[in-house]
């Protein structure tokens, strides 16, 4: 009964469909027609098709929309360069890419204008810097990480990672890469991990050879567990950011008896037993009774411009800020710190102590060195720094033996040096090609993160547990910027270049050395005039580049300078210290720069030339109404404070200097902020005319000011 | 039978390919997240404003070049600009530079004041910067412009 009729509407289809062969070969036809129809069908709903008749559509809403339509040709764009292997259809679907009508932020992507760039797309493809699939033409292969393409599109937050791919010198116009390269350097990251570009400086984190002179064991134990030890008034351990809150220590979550193990190995650490400085009796007699010998020592301490190298926190309506310079370490708390022998024998000749050291060895007389040391051992205190820090005794041999072999396994040898123990290299993985790595060749254990290489690194840094529990990463407390700084310095790391093309393209780092012999060469050394000065390209940038210092002052105002450099501008913080240079050391630097730092574009020959008193003041009556200079620099007591003070042009700078610098500022002093005028040659003898009348009787040191000013470009 | 089977499938099989083309999902941009810079609103300490680069290159020649004289806090202090008669505008004063054209401004910035007939005291800066470097400037003063800059063509669209 169930048979027949079940088979009954199949039997009526076959009757219907194959019930004679003119039904069967129209049915087949039509089945052919329709399977050759797919493919065009499929073609017709191709997501870059969608998107070229969405922008057909959104440009008619545009007031050039004609024109616009005009430029746009259908079909699959391709931008194809073989020296660089790039394959990059992206512009199929981001048409309005190079139509700068569309570039305003309102225009839905895929269709806005590519923002203005050093680069053209069309020599460069995309690829290059935004990463991706370039030849892919749906949305979803070309952005993301997928099976067959595992490189996902670089967020732009990111993207100046692509810049320092090729550009592995210092790149202004990518200053997130800049700051992540220099935290690199400054967290000193190559102390364990290969990192191209980023030199692995002689020292990296202290000598420890005779810390046990120096500190504590209980200040060790202290440091060891949390080496941040600034508290805020809201208890948070960071201030003001990593720029000068985080130390370069990092955290390397010890336990209570590894701190004691390692507290101990280090505090049997004094190969070199301090000598006690025995100061004058008469200036101890003189001193110690004074009530105000710290204020005194507090005073000279902000004469001396420590706070040009070292910071301290200051709490201010609750909140604290660290103020000074982070050349050297802050010094808030270094009077619980440090031993106070070592402390005057430190200052004293630092690099006794640690050879690598860039603190100047300053000339202290007794009463000077006496007060700072006191101020320093008992107003840069905090009574609680060590409360938490249980009682910990002299160390036992078991205990330093077993710091000895902690000291190895958590790689502190990678950084520090350390009698009896070989320098530690490559402790942790290469990182040269970490930015080009794939997500499959990571390994997240048990981090609840997004699966991309951003957030590994990421992890890697600020919590580095939560991706391997029993990895020997230390931990690095930094803000989200400085965090991403840091990321984008280390995705740019592609490891060598692809193809020959892009080898072609890399901008090298430039290496600079200056270490001059001879008695100046003692000087710089002893002063250590490279930590903030650039002299021929190497050194510091906080202070003015000195390569052609030469050229650009005369010598009495050079030594008078450097005797006693003090400066008319009470807002700058960061200074030159006050070395207490004697007179002949003076004369020494003086005569080296006069003689070796000079400029090819300045010609003595026009220091000899005839100023005029008619010239002098034809170049008045310029500098005042007709350029009014007095709008950025200085003389006496009006004008503004962009430029240098130039009350004492006359004893200060060079007429040679001056008119090489009138004619050109930007040939001299690369990326100064003086503009270029177009001044006449008259012009320029009249003005210089001027200004070498412009002198300060009994005092030469007026250009601080503007030597700090151009430092804080 | 199975011939028919097959022939429905087919047909079925057929008519769910458009389905294939699956209309992608707007690729999600948080403005932040793909800004290539960022500069916070001078007059409002909470709100970051996304830079391209264009922008970002023009703020970090304001703070080089500029910042000194068109801006109330500078990085090295105070700032210059109550040295300077008539006070110049503030980078971020829309109410005087919006009504400007580019083309007036970089004109100026090139040619310093004295040459369009304003105060000497604005240098000329087209010696020493580019004109894509100027052209930066001007892009990033749109950028933080209070009240906000609405280009000329859109907003003689909402017109």
């Amino acid at each position: 009964m169930n048979r027949p009729n079940a088979q009954g509407p199949l039997d009526r289809l076959r009757r219907i469909f194959f019930g004679d062969p003119a039904r069967r070969f129209a049915w087949v036809s039509l089945l052919l027609t329709l399977s050759l129809a797919i493919a065009p069908t499929k073609d017709f709903f191709r997501q870059w098709r969608h998107y070229q008749r969405q922008y057909s559509k959104f440009v008619e809403s545009q007031p050039d929309g004609r024109a616009l339509r005009g430029r746009m040709a259908s079909g699959i764009h391709q931008i194809w360069l073989p020296d660089l292997g790039v394959v990059d259809r992206c512009t199929t679907c981001h048409l309005g890419i190079a139509e700068p009508t569309l570039a305003d932020a309102a225009v839905p992507q895929p269709f806005r204008a590519h923002p203005v760039i050093p680069h053209d797309a069309e020599a460069w493809g995309c690829v290059a810097c935004h990463r991706g699939q370039g030849s892919a033409t749906e949305v979803r292969e070309a952005h993301e990480s997928t099976v067959a393409w595992e490189q996902p599109i670089l967020p732009v937050r990111f993207i100046q990672a692509s810049c320092g791919s090729c550009h592995q010198d210092d790149l202004p116009q990518a200053p997130r890469l800049d700051r992540g390269r220099q935290l690199l350097a400054r967290f000193d990251c190559t102390g364990c991990h290969k990192i191209a570009g980023i030199d692995r400086p002689a020292m990296l984190g202290p000598d420890l050879t005779d810390i046990g002179t120096k500190v504590s064991r209980e200040w060790l134990y202290k440091w060891l567990k949390e080496p941040r030890t600034i508290t805020d008034a809201n208890g948070n351990q960071t201030v003001d950011g990593v720029d000068t809150g985080e130390p370069q220590m990092p955290t390397f979550r010890l336990s209570d008896v590894e701190l004691r193990e390692l507290s101990a190995y280090l505090n049997a650490q004094h190969a070199h037993t301090i000598q006690p400085y025995h100061f004058d009796p008469r200036v101890v007699a003189a001193l110690s009774k004074r009530p105000d010998v710290a204020d005194q020592g507090e005073a000279r301490f902000r004469q001396m411009f420590c706070s040009s190298c070292h910071s301290l926190a200051v709490t201010r309506a609750g909140e604290t800020t660290l103020i000074g310079g982070d050349i050297g370490p802050e010094l808030t708390k270094i009077g619980s710190k440090v031993n106070p022998d070592w402390l005057v024998a430190w200052l004293r000749n630092p690099q006794q102590y640690l050879p690598h050291s860039q603190m100047p060895r300053y000339e202290w007389s007794d009463t000077d060195l006496y007060e700072v040391t006191r101020y320093m051992e008992t107003k840069l205190t905090d009574p609680s720094l060590l409360s938490d820090v249980p009682k910990l005794g002299s160390p036992t041999k078991t205990e330093v033996d077993a710091g000895r072999k902690l000291f190895v396994e958590k790689g502190c040898a990678s950084c520090h040096v350390i009698e009896g123990l070989a320098p530690q290299k490559d402790f942790g993985p290469d990182l040269s090609a970490l930015g080009a790595r794939n997500v499959s060749q990571l390994d997240f254990g048990p981090a609840k993160i997004p699966y991309t290489l951003i957030a590994y690194i990421q992890a890697k840094i600020s919590n580095p547990r939560s991706v391997n529990p029993a990895g020997r990463m230390p931990q690095y407390h930094l803000d989200q910027t400085s965090l991403d700084d840091v990321t984008t310095a280390l995705l740019s790391l592609t490891g060598p270049p692809a193809t020959r093309g892009m080898e072609k393209l890399v901008v090298a780092r430039p290496l600079a050395e200056f270490h001059p012999a001879g008695e100046f060469g003692k000087l710089y050394e002893r002063y250590k005039c490279y930590a903030c000065h650039k002299f021929n390209g190497f050194g510091g940038t906080l202070a003015p580049d000195l390569s052609y210092e030469g050229s650009r002052t005369t010598r009495q105002w050079l030594i008078q300078f450097m005797e006693n450099p003090q400066t008319l501008r009470p807002t700058i913080v960061l200074r030159m210290p006050q070395f207490n240079m004697p007179e002949n050391e003076a004369a020494i630097i003086a005569d080296y720069l006069e003689m070796a730092m000079q400029s090819p574009a300045v010609n003595p020959a026009e220091d000899r030339k005839e100023f005029t008193p008619a010239m002098a003041a034809a170049g008045k009556e310029l500098y005042e109404k007709k350029y009014q200079c007095q709008s950025c620099h200085t003389i006496g007591s009006a004008g503004g404070y962009v430029g240098p003070s130039l009350s004492n042009a006359g004893n200060w700078l060079t007429p040679g200097w001056i008119q090489a610098w009138l004619r050109n500022p930007q040939e001299l002093v690369p990326g100064t902020i003086e503009p270029r005028q177009a001044f006449t040659q008259e012009e320029i003898q009249d003005l210089t005319a001027y200004l070498i009348t412009l002198k300060q009787s009994g005092s030469f040191g007026n250009a601080a000011g503007a030597s700090s000013r151009e430092g804080t470009k | 039978m199975r011939a028919g089977a097959l022939l429905f499938s087919a047909f079925l099989g057929f008519a769910m390919l458009p389905g294939c083309a699956h209309k992608a999902a707007p690729v999600k941009m948080d403005p932040l997240q793909n800004a290539y810079g960022t500069e916070t609103d001078w007059n409002n300490s909470e709100r970051i404003i996304p830079l391209n680069y264009q922008q970002a290159e023009g703020k970090r020649i304001f703070y080089e070049q500029c910042v000194w004289c068109h801006a109330d806090q500078t990085p090295a202090g105070p700032s210059n600009r109550s040295n300077v008669t008539p006070a110049p505008p503030l980078w971020n004063d829309g109410a005087t530079l919006n009504s400007l054209s580019d083309a007036f401004l970089e004109k100026f910035t090139a040619e310093g004041g004295r040459a369009m007939g304003k105060s000497s005291m604005m240098p000329p800066y087209g010696n020493t910067l580019t004109q894509s470097e100027i052209r930066a400037l001007v892009a990033y003063a749109r950028a933080i412009a209070a009240p906000p800059y609405g280009a000329p063509s859109r907003a003689g669209q909402e017109k």
